[in-house]
């Protein structure tokens, strides 16, 4: 078993009197895909945001890498190693593309940022070609690959995305999704997907399903009953 | 007589546009509509008036730090805690900068033993355009004025805080996940826009009378011709001091000097009449 990463415990989110997600448990090992799956509105993006520190938690605690991370800003985390990628507003529209990779770096010197960015254009060529292009300015899955490729660029040691497949194609997702996959399996870096697309459980090895903030289970990918996912908790 | 309106106009203008970029870039990184920076520029100038005895260059730098450090001071310990608190609320941080503006006019009131300041430079001749008589230091004033900007951008184009602080404008919460330190960046930006208004205050202190009520007239005028520049936007804030100054410097020509801030306002209005979001449009970015 690989060490555990990060652990949630008793997380409670409050907007106002309304509670997005209450006393959740989770926990992901390091090297690990975790997909969560849930309906609309289920907490997903708040679960995230509050790991990633956007949002403070009412109640429990975060833990991250044997640190506890309740307090930290969102850049202190970041340090840490822990990076998400929102489903929206994840560019620096105003920037060419090469400034926002150079963003998601943020934390490694010159010559580091050089490797990396080569290494996210190997493994998106599209984004060598338009560089100097303004993130805004880029089509709907350029702009998705784009905000992957900060993510990757941020050499973190875990990798949060939200909402990987949101308008895309599933030949699109299912590109991105087997990338993610191959660069779990070479740099070893821990993925958490938010997804509300069953072709997340094809790279998952873990899936935590979230309803009306509340984790239902969790279970081994390969062990879940597909049919039953899709028709509880993707509307599909 | 109209040339030498006109470059009066462009020097009272390129001294102005200095707490209107403050007030444009403090508003373009952190949405918080500064009122205070040119009191506490002017504070740092009336720091500088102190001690020109020893020497021109260190009191010109113990004003810009005295600048630096209450701007940055003010955003990191009282206004950062407070976003965290209540979230960026326009009016609510208009009137608070706007005591902080009073407070500090009060300390520079009572901190100095003079209320009105002249700050001597050396000499350094004359320049004629046309027949028009212009002391160098007034072009060397203009000439910081404008290369500012330049600088302003290089810092954005080529250093790594130059372009946190774009990134934070475009794209806070983004800004925050990549690593951000946007509350350092927020104090750094409020520090920046002080010295701006430093410079400025300073250069009134060099062409004419600093007073306690010139800083008000500086934050003031600083602020409304962010405004009619489009506020958040720096080249429009340029642009509308130039068009402003040469306004108040004909006004005082023509109208006599009671008539400059009744011209200053028609105009004004004029303009947001005509764009109500200001000559280059608002935007909340640099």
């Amino acid at each position: 078993m690989p060490p555990l990463l990060m652990e949630a415990e008793n997380l409670t989110v409050t907007y106002g009197s309304y509670a997005a997600l209450k006393k959740v448990n989770f926990s992901v090992f390091e090297g690990e895909i975790v997909a969560i799956v849930g309906p609309n509105g289920a907490g997903k993006t708040t679960f995230l945001e509050t790991v990633a520190g956007l949002l403070k938690p009412k109640e429990g605690s975060l833990k991250f890498r044997d640190r506890n991370i309740t307090k930290l800003e969102p850049f202190q985390r970041r340090k840490m190693g822990l990076m998400l990628i929102p489903q929206e507003g994840n560019l620096f529209p105003s920037m060419p593309v090469k400034e926002n990779l150079q963003l998601g770096a943020f934390f490694e010197n010159k010559r580091s940022t050089e490797e990396i960015l080569n290494r996210v254009y190997r493994i998106f060529p599209k984004l060598q070609d338009r560089t100097r292009q303004l993130a805004g300015t880029l089509s709907g899955g350029e702009q998705r690959m784009l905000a992957i490729g900060m993510g990757i660029a941020a050499n973190v040691k875990a990798l949060m995305i939200d909402e990987l497949s949101l308008g895309l194609a599933p030949k699109v997702v299912g590109n991105l999704l087997s990338i993610l996959r191959d660069l779990r399996d070479e740099t070893g870096i821990t993925l958490i997907l938010s997804e509300q697309s069953i072709k997340a459980l094809d790279v998952a090895d873990r899936v935590y399903g979230l309803e009306a903030g509340e984790i239902r289970f969790t279970e081994d990918a390969q062990q879940l009953d597909r049919d039953l996912i899709k028709s509880l908790y993707l509307g599909a | 007589m109209v040339l030498q309106g006109l470059i009066t106009g462009i020097i009272i203008g390129g001294i102005l546009s200095l707490p209107v970029m403050g007030v444009a870039l403090i508003y373009g990184v952190t949405g918080i509509l500064n009122y205070a920076i040119a009191t506490i520029g002017t504070f740092g100038a009336f720091t500088t008036w102190l001690l020109l005895p020893y020497g021109l260059l260190p009191a010109i730098l113990a004003g810009l730090l005295t600048s630096f450090v209450i701007g940055f001071g003010i955003q990191q310990f009282l206004l950062n805690p407070l976003i965290k608190k209540k979230g960026n609320d326009l009016t609510l941080f208009f009137i608070i900068t706007f005591g902080i503006a009073t407070i500090v006019a009060g300390l520079t009131k009572n901190f100095f033993p003079r209320p009105t300041i002249s700050i001597e430079l050396p000499k350094l001749g004359t320049l004629f355009i046309a027949d028009v008589a212009v002391d160098i230091n007034k072009v060397i004033a203009i000439a910081i004025a404008f290369s500012i900007l330049l600088v302003m951008r290089f810092l954005e184009k080529t250093t790594k805080t130059g372009k946190s602080w774009i990134a934070t404008s475009q794209n806070l919460k983004m800004a925050k996940l990549v690593g951000i330190n946007v509350e350092f960046v927020y104090s750094l930006v409020s520090g920046i826009g002080c010295i701006l208004g430093f410079i400025g205050a300073f250069f009134w202190g060099v062409l004419y009378n600093l007073t306690v009520n010139t800083g008000w007239d500086l934050c003031f005028l600083g602020y409304i011709i962010a405004i009619v520049g489009g506020i958040g936007n720096v080249w429009g804030g340029m642009i509308s001091a130039l068009i402003m100054g040469v306004v108040i410097s004909f006004a005082g020509y023509w109208l006599g000097g009671m008539w400059q801030s009744v011209a200053l306002y028609v105009i004004l209005f004029a303009i947001l009449i005509v764009a109500p979001k200001g000559i280059l449009g608002s935007e909340r970015s640099v």
